[in-house]
């Protein structure tokens, strides 16, 4: 495909152009093609909603974005949908798991979902996520649903990319919250008690109320839903929440400028981290300056600085 | 017995480890005099001598390596705990029952390979299912298109089951359907057809397998969620229990489990703590244990480690006797005996020379019956490429008279007891599979364990483990990965041509046509009603759908709108 | 891995130097035999891929609409049922009608020689049985992902 129809593409929301386009900017090696799609499509970005979910396995998160995505389609609201494998490898395989089955349900409503290993720096969400974001924000979706599986930094990251997280618990509250303690209570805006037909979610929510009575997030009073997701049970509650807190952070200047400082940030890093490894790898590997510095002992940090101070490097 | 804090299997495997003897200083001093100077001299082949379950084989047993309980242990044949055998005189008084394992294309075409088989001295009737009919689908559905009768026989609704029986005297035979999911809607049709037939429901003999549970865990033919079958099942279980009495409701099968990839030892645990649920799913319902155990049979695969599948067997047997006893209580001696079917391994047999395969299905064949089998099917050779066809069968059975009337191996009862080695082997399997039952009960129980991915994770570990070690050629598969031939010849084999689909299609929609439908919907109803009321017996019902002409797929979508369909916890 | 290197303007390129190859692993039919497909799973995240597993029971229509929005390079069908000429068409035909040529589908199960030639007519290619070895189909599988992944790159 030429990169000229993958752009118009994205514009006609054509769903072989945004999944191509997901794939280049997965490909490191792609940068100029990557970097010509962003800029190309970035002006019609700004529209989505981004809603980042979250919570331990097994709590049901895909069966809830399921249920969202059917309610929210119904309504004639696109959505897509991102699923980032946090646990994958820097390199090397990975099984994407079998989360994709969702994708069977979520066709029948034209959802698109794509599934994404993530391989972003210390853990935290990668570059890629952010600029998939953009191509599905590009491509005229009402929503993009962001799922993080397997914890980590990337749960934590996802309050800087999305406009709205919501925390998924379930029933049996405490040792979850002792699993999770590692900062996601802070990052949540709406929270969730999944699978309410079971022993122990009246305590449950009543605890997490409690839990969160003095807790905002700015103007923000975080809510706490109970659902059930095989009757859909306080599912119109949950989108009302949603809707009601995308709408707040959309107009919040504060939140937007926020959000493209971060993005900003990890495209710096990247972009250095990109330069670093092409230039300077020659120089480092097998400029005649390492084998001195070695032999001289050169403490590697004073070594570093070194090379570092000795270059020219134009961006 | 139990002490405080411990479950009933830590007690039993407390009582494993303190009857292990301490020490072999006959084999220590055997090794150290004569065994290690001699490797030194001659050499030896340095490989490793394992077996499916991971056990580590010494070079040789000796008395000193059985616990100081072995006789008790043992029993003799027809005595608790029944290691050696359930009946007291075994094929001296009923040589095992070849059930050959049939049903493809149209009900017609299954019904002349059952007269077939039964013309050459088959004892039993076993049928075959296609997939559609296995997931509750019917001929005419969109996604049955390609598999109508590819996998076994095609059964829509009732009308199918009554081709399929036609000219049968099902007075005089016992059949064995391999169905699960669908296991409650055959069962009916079965009864109708003998109701047509006016012969007695206490004349029909059969087993169903309806052992839902190893479908979450290897054969994954399911419809509904697990407790949805469960609740089903247990229907078919209080329904023939009460109306049905020589009905074996429950084949609680380890061969799709093996088949799947599982350990000779994993097949031993999942399928006993698949029993044990069955059995307390029985006594939740009102059943008194020793109303339904006697009807509760086994299902084992025979693969290809020869004494490793004669010690699983006898280990199985004990385990169940002595559990059944000392756990759940029963009293009534039939309740203690672990009858089985046992099936030759698919997995070992290979698509490159394939007449191989004749000889490791005898030698499984062999294992099946030195383990105290009650029936045996034996794989014909050519099921590696398609199904079977007719002289293909014909050897596998003649397999099986051969080893019957010709080898003398069954004229003696479990002729390996009291072998240092298959004594051992068959402690070891007991202790493997204690130690599952220990691990599935702290993981809250097999449905639990199931509904986790636990059970479907080990086995997906074991298969691949497998496969990596026949890839480094650690395991041997000849044709395969030793003794290759480059030009195999192809092999004719069973074509079931389109012709069944189309058949079974136009014959569902006359039968569409003619049928009373007010009738159909009125069962259909009643059965929606019963089955949403979780405290009615729902097969009442499911039989009088069937008698409407009601189709399978119809029966089954009234659970799929009240149950749902099931998804798979993640697994890879 | 190997196969992945293909020349550009004369000078030779990694194809999945960055982008490891991306396979869709699929059984379209009514069939629940999985210890194969589960095992090859494995085997290809060990060789370096990235896996995706439908599960069972998808319809043929859903697998290729994966196929796309995941922009695999490679979809892996198996059946052990029988079906494999009628289901594997109908994922054939799916993509053609949708024009996609840069997906490369590969077959395997119980398929008798006889069938074989049938299914490379329609582009499903490989079709292994039990008992092959995991580095015959992995390399198959690697052959087949640098054709797709050069038509996806080549504009």
């Amino acid at each position: 495909m030429e990169l000229k129809s993958i752009v118009e593409g994205i514009e006609r929301s054509d769903t072989r152009s945004v999944a191509r386009a997901i794939s280049i900017v997965e490909t490191e090696s792609l940068h100029v093609e990557r970097n010509l799609i962003i800029k190309s499509i970035y002006p019609k970005t700004g529209h989505a909603g981004i809603i980042g979910i979250t919570g331990p396995p097994g709590i049901g998160k895909s069966t809830m974005i399921g249920n969202l995505c059917k309610i929210l389609s119904s309504k004639k609201i696109k959505v897509s949908v991102l699923a980032v494998d946090a646990s994958s490898p820097f390199s090397g395989g990975s099984l994407l798991g079998n989360r994709i089955r969702m994708q069977e349900n979520l066709s029948r409503y034209g959802v698109f979902m794509r599934s994404l290993a993530n391989r972003g720096l210390n853990g935290g969400l990668s570059r890629a996520v952010w600029d998939a974001v953009d191509i599905l924000d590009a491509a005229g979706n009402d929503f993009i649903i962001v799922e993080t599986v397997g914890a980590g930094q990337a749960d934590l990251d996802i309050v800087n990319l999305a406009d709205t997280v919501i925390v998924v618990l379930g029933p049996g509250l405490g040792d979850q919250i002792q699993a999770i303690k590692a900062g996601i209570m802070e990052i949540g805006h709406i929270f969730v008690v999944n699978k309410i037909d079971r022993e122990g979610s009246f305590i449950a929510i009543k605890d997490l109320e409690e839990t969160l009575a003095f807790s905002t997030q700015g103007e923000w009073k975080i809510p706490v839903y109970g659902t059930n997701s095989l009757t859909t049970e306080g599912y119109d509650d949950l989108i009302r929440g949603i809707m009601d807190h995308s709408e707040l952070a959309k107009s919040s200047m504060e939140f937007r400028k926020k959000r493209y400082r971060e993005e900003m940030r990890i495209v710096m890093q990247d972009e250095v981290s990109r330069i670093l490894n092409r230039k300077f790898k020659d120089m480092i590997l097998n400029g005649s300056e390492l084998e001195k510095l070695l032999e001289s002992k050169t403490d590697p940090y004073s070594a570093a600085r070194k090379i570092l101070k000795g270059s020219t490097v134009k961006l | 017995m139990e002490k405080r804090g411990e479950n009933y299997w830590n007690s039993k495997l407390r009582e494993i480890q303190n009857n292990k003897p301490e020490k072999n200083s006959a084999y220590d001093e055997w090794k150290a005099r004569t065994l290690e100077p001699w490797n030194k001299n001659t050499g030896y082949i340095p490989r490793e001598f394992t077996n499916s379950s991971s056990i580590d084989l010494k070079e040789v047993y000796t008395e000193e390596d059985l616990p100081q309980n072995h006789e008790n242990q043992l029993g003799m044949p027809g005595e608790y705990p029944y290691t050696r055998g359930v009946y007291p005189n075994m094929y001296r008084g009923r040589q095992w029952t070849m059930r050959m394992f049939s049903g493809f294309g149209t009900p017609s075409d299954t019904n002349r390979r059952l007269k077939y088989l039964i013309e050459h001295g088959e004892s039993g009737l076993s049928i075959a299912f296609d997939m559609p009919t296995l997931y509750g689908f019917d001929a005419d559905n969109p996604r049955s298109d390609g598999e109508i009768g590819r996998c076994g026989v095609n059964v829509s609704s009732l009308q199918d089951m009554e081709e399929i029986l036609d000219g049968i005297d099902l007075a005089k035979v016992s059949t064995s359907m391999t169905i699960n999911a669908p296991a409650a809607v055959l069962t009916a049709m079965y009864i109708a057809v003998a109701k047509k037939k006016n012969i007695p429901l206490d004349r029909i003999a059969g087993t169903v397998q309806a052992d839902i549970l190893k479908e979450y865990i290897a054969q994954k033919e399911w419809i509904y969620p697990p407790e949805a079958h469960i609740r089903l099942i247990r229907d078919m279980m209080v329904y023939c229990t009460e109306n049905v009495p020589k009905w074996n409701y429950i084949s609680i099968s380890g061969y799709h489990i093996r088949e799947a990839g599982s350990s000779a030892a994993q097949e031993l645990a999942f399928t006993l703590a698949d029993g044990f649920y069955y059995v307390e799913m029985g006594i939740k319902s009102g059943l008194k244990v020793d109303d339904f155990a006697p009807r509760l049979s086994f299902f084992y695969n025979s693969s290809i480690n020869f004494f490793e599948e004669i010690a699983k067997m006898r280990a199985a047997r004990r385990i169940w006797a002595t559990v059944l006893r000392e756990k759940y209580g029963a009293k009534n001696e039939r309740s203690l005996l672990l009858r089985f079917h046992t099936q030759t391994s698919g997995y070992t047999l290979t698509w490159q020379q394939p007449l191989n395969n004749i000889i490791r299905t005898t030698v499984e064949a062999m294992a099946a019956i030195l383990g105290g089998t009650q029936s045996l099917h034996t794989n014909s050779y050519d099921e590696a490429w398609a199904l079977p066809s007719e002289e293909a069968v014909k050897i596998a059975l003649r397999t099986q008279q051969i080893l019957a009337d010709e080898t003398g191996i069954p004229d003696v009862i479990d002729p390996l007891g009291g072998s240092y080695y298959v004594e051992w082997l068959t402690d070891r399997m007991e202790e493997e599979a204690y130690r599952y039952f220990d691990t599935i009960e702290k993981l809250g129980g097999i449905l639990e364990s199931v509904k986790k991915g636990f059970i479907q994770k080990e086995i997906a570990g074991t298969s691949y483990r497998r496969q990596m070690r026949l890839e480094q050629g650690k395991e041997i598969m000849v044709g395969v990965n030793r003794y290759v031939e480059k030009n195999e010849k192809p092999i004719s084999t069973l074509k079931i041509s389109l012709k069944a689909q189309t058949d079974q299609v136009s014959k569902l929609k006359r039968l569409k046509e003619s049928r009373d439908s007010e009738k159909v919907s009125k069962a259909l109803r009643d059965l929606e009603n019963a089955l949403r009321n979780p405290e009615e017996n729902s097969m009442p019902y499911i039989i009088r759908a069937v008698e409407a002409y009601a189709t399978l797929e119809e029966i089954s979508n009234v659970g799929r709108n009240i149950f749902g369909e099931w998804k798979e916890p993640v697994i890879v | 891995m190997s196969g992945g290197i293909y020349l550009e303007n004369g000078k030779s390129q990694l194809l999945f130097k960055d982008k490891p190859i991306k396979i869709l692993l699929a059984k379209p039919g009514i069939d629940g035999h999985d210890r194969g497909i589960l095992v090859l799973a494995k085997a290809f995240r060990d060789a370096g891929m990235e896996v995706l597993y439908a599960g069972l029971l998808p319809t043929p229509e859903s697998v290729v609409e994966t196929a796309v929005n995941e922009d695999v390079d490679v979809v892996a069908l198996s059946l052990l049922n029988g079906a494999h000429l009628t289901v594997f068409r109908k994922v054939a035909d799916i993509m053609r009608s949708k024009g996609i040529d840069d997906i490369a589908l590969v077959g395997g199960g119980t398929i008798p020689d006889e069938d074989k030639p049938k299914l490379e007519e329609i582009g499903v290619t490989g079709n292994y049985g039990p008992g092959t070895p995991l580095s015959v189909i992995i390399e198959h599988v690697t052959t087949r992902a640098a054709e797709a992944r050069k038509r996806k790159l080549s504009r």
